[in-house]
């Protein structure tokens, strides 16, 4: 079971990283910087696969 | 479609070749029917979850909701295999090692007694499975091809298992981390786009943005690759 939740959801610093650049992209579609949400997100996910590589 | 399936593949075949380093361990000791045996049970639990999967994921008729949860679970899984892939390739982490995988299994005491042995073979090819399952189940229900999904995760076991029978020990020459980069980076670009999608944005590029995607994930991996493997050397030398 533990091992089933780890392959969905991974660790609580993949959760966070993915978490927190998702909740980023869903600021910014509600706001006049909207268009540059398809910049802002990979950008994010990408600094956060760097951050999940030093862990 | 054509990139989903590669990525299943891909993405499969790194699994499988885990798996297959576990269950030639266990052969070794309780012969090739019983580990057969429990890597088959554990690949029919696994199919038996696709299809349980893929009737869940269907029963959600909203096509943004669909999207968002898929790409939720698309970027989970693309951004941590992507991390591990950068963190192995400059030296961070030990690259995955399937002789010193095998060396580990046969030095278990359990593994020379047959009921904890079938476990270890059940247990190591469902937990590699789980994997391949996710990606199946995501890639191919959004893309409305879950059988092709499957089929090419069936291809890469075959691969996996004509390599396995002609070599008769661990693959240790498949190149796991650079395909573990690719399949990251690739998996990262479709939750990526269809995550953006689901809430409302509109693509400049439409589809064409998710070779984009791929080539900015792959560029921006190579480059932090590069800046981590400096700084390792320079630590190293101080």
């Amino acid at each position: 079971m533990q091992g089933f939740v780890k392959t969905l959801f991974g660790d609580k610093y993949t959760l966070g990283v993915a978490g927190s650049c998702i909740l980023v992209a869903a600021v910014l579609l509600h706001t006049p910087a909207a268009i540059f949400a398809g910049a802002v997100l990979p950008i994010c996910l990408l600094a956060g696969a760097a951050y999940l590589a030093r862990k | 479609m054509m990139g989903a399936l590669i990525a299943t593949f891909l993405t499969a075949t790194v699994e499988w070749v885990e798996a297959y380093t576990i269950v030639l361990a266990v052969a070794l000791s309780i012969g090739w029917p019983r580990a057969l045996g429990a890597a088959g049970v554990a690949l029919l639990f696994l199919a038996v979850l696709t299809t349980a999967g893929s009737l869940i994921l269907t029963m959600i008729h909203d096509l943004a909701i669909l999207q968002f949860v898929i790409g939720v679970f698309l970027t989970l899984f693309g951004v941590r295999w992507l991390g591990k892939a950068i963190a192995r390739g400059a030296g961070l982490k030990k690259l995955h090692d399937e002789d010193a995988e095998f060396a580990g299994l046969r030095a278990r005491a359990d593994i020379h007694e047959a009921r904890a042995a079938w476990w270890i073979a059940f247990n190591g090819m469902l937990l590699e499975g789980l994997e391949v399952w996710l990606i199946v189940v995501a890639l191919g229900v959004q893309t409305h091809h879950t059988l092709a999904a499957g089929s090419a995760a069936i291809a890469a076991l075959l691969v996996v298992c004509a390599a396995g029978a002609l070599a008769r020990k661990p693959l240790a020459r498949v190149p796991e981390n650079t395909i573990k980069f690719v399949v990251g980076s690739g998996i990262l670009s479709f939750g990526t786009f269809w995550i953006l999608a689901s809430l409302g944005y509109d693509w400049p590029l439409g589809d064409a943005a998710l070779p984009v995607l791929f080539a900015f994930y792959g560029l921006g991996g190579l480059g932090l690759i590069r800046l981590y493997s400096t700084k390792t050397l320079k630590l190293g030398t101080v």
